[in-house]
């Protein structure tokens, strides 16, 4: 028997071979961010205890506020609910996080579940990249001011979506990746899509702006 | 199509983001084996259907997934508020609890 392997929801679209370093040719620019770390962690926010707990033993402050997130060390906090967040993280670092989490949390309400094989993420950017996010989702992305996520429609299947640098990342169940990326293909028509070589530039392999 | 504000994220988001919960703060019954079928079926299955305002819950399916209570006029669509259940739950009560 063969080892088992990674591989990203999105492999067959063979998008690492089609990457290109981006320039003025294309309007929108997209790529995947695959194989990064998701963990759900639920709990009270309005209880200190747990408050203080997760932002501690995560090295960056729990974002509170209503759709809100907080990056730091590489670490990404997305506040999806009054009681659940959802921390991104490099594969690298997945492990030690949920086992420090975890531990932190032991004699606290809550709930730490790995979900990295559920999720993946795409980054869109380019000068038509709002454009496109206009036409995927009844969210006015026109509106969504750096440091904000929302929960939202894309096509008939939903995303978190945030600004992040340059561009606009999703994230996206692994079940609907296929369908996502699809749908997000035919709204770049009209503006040319290029698929975004990632490695070496703003983003490195974990996902990080650099 | 409409709008509705949904209190746990704090913004107003369009009408698809949103699953709709059916009427508020109908009351269980404390005592359900002690019901006859009449009572269980009203519990279950009879619902208000006013034309005009109504209390109801709804979901926001794509964001926050909470329930939360808005106060909609079924006829003009015309909204009075959205709150948490507990604050929509006082609101509801202040008001004599139904209309
Ligand atoms: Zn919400």
């Amino acid at each position: 028997m063969s080892e088992p392997t990674m591989r990203s929801p999105l492999h067959s679209f063979g998008l690492e071979e089609q990457a290109k370093p981006i320039d003025g040719s294309c309007g929108v620019w997209a790529n995947e961010i695959p194989h990064l770390g998701y963990i759900s962690l639920r709990g009270n926010g309005t209880d200190p205890a747990f408050v203080t707990a997760a932002s501690t033993s995560l090295g960056v402050s729990l974002p509170l506020r209503p759709c809100t997130f907080a990056s730091s060390n590489g670490i990404t906090i997305l506040w999806l609910s009054p009681d659940e967040w959802m921390i991104v993280c490099p594969r690298a670092q997945l492990s030690a996080l949920l086992g420090s989490l975890r531990h932190a949390l032991t004699d606290v309400r809550s709930q730490v579940v790995d979900n990295s094989g559920g999720y993946t993420q795409v980054i869109i950017e380019g000068p038509n990249a709002l454009d496109v996010l206009q036409h995927v989702s009844v969210y006015d992305f026109a509106g969504l001011e750096p440091g904000r996520v929302v929960g939202t429609t894309f096509g008939k299947s939903s995303v978190y979506a945030f600004r992040q640098g340059e561009g606009y990342r999703v994230v996206i169940r692994r079940s609907f990746a296929d369908y996502i990326w699809r749908y997000l293909v035919r709204a770049a028509v009209p503006y040319g899509l290029g698929i975004a070589d990632l490695a070496g530039s703003r983003v490195t392999e974990e996902g990080v702006p650099a | 199509m409409f709008v509705l504000f949904c209190p746990h994220c704090g913004e107003k988001r369009e009408e698809e983001e949103f699953g709709y919960g059916g009427e508020a703060f109908i009351p269980r019954p404390a005592t359900p084996e002690a019901l006859d079928d009449e009572a269980w079926g009203d519990y279950l299955f009879m619902r208000k259907n006013p034309k005009g305002w109504h209390w109801e819950m709804w979901s926001h399916n794509t964001g926050c997934r909470k329930f939360f209570v808005v106060k909609r006029n079924t006829a003009t669509n015309a909204i009075a508020g959205s709150w948490t259940l507990a604050e929509g739950r006082k609101a509801y009560d202040a008001e004599g609890g139904s209309t």
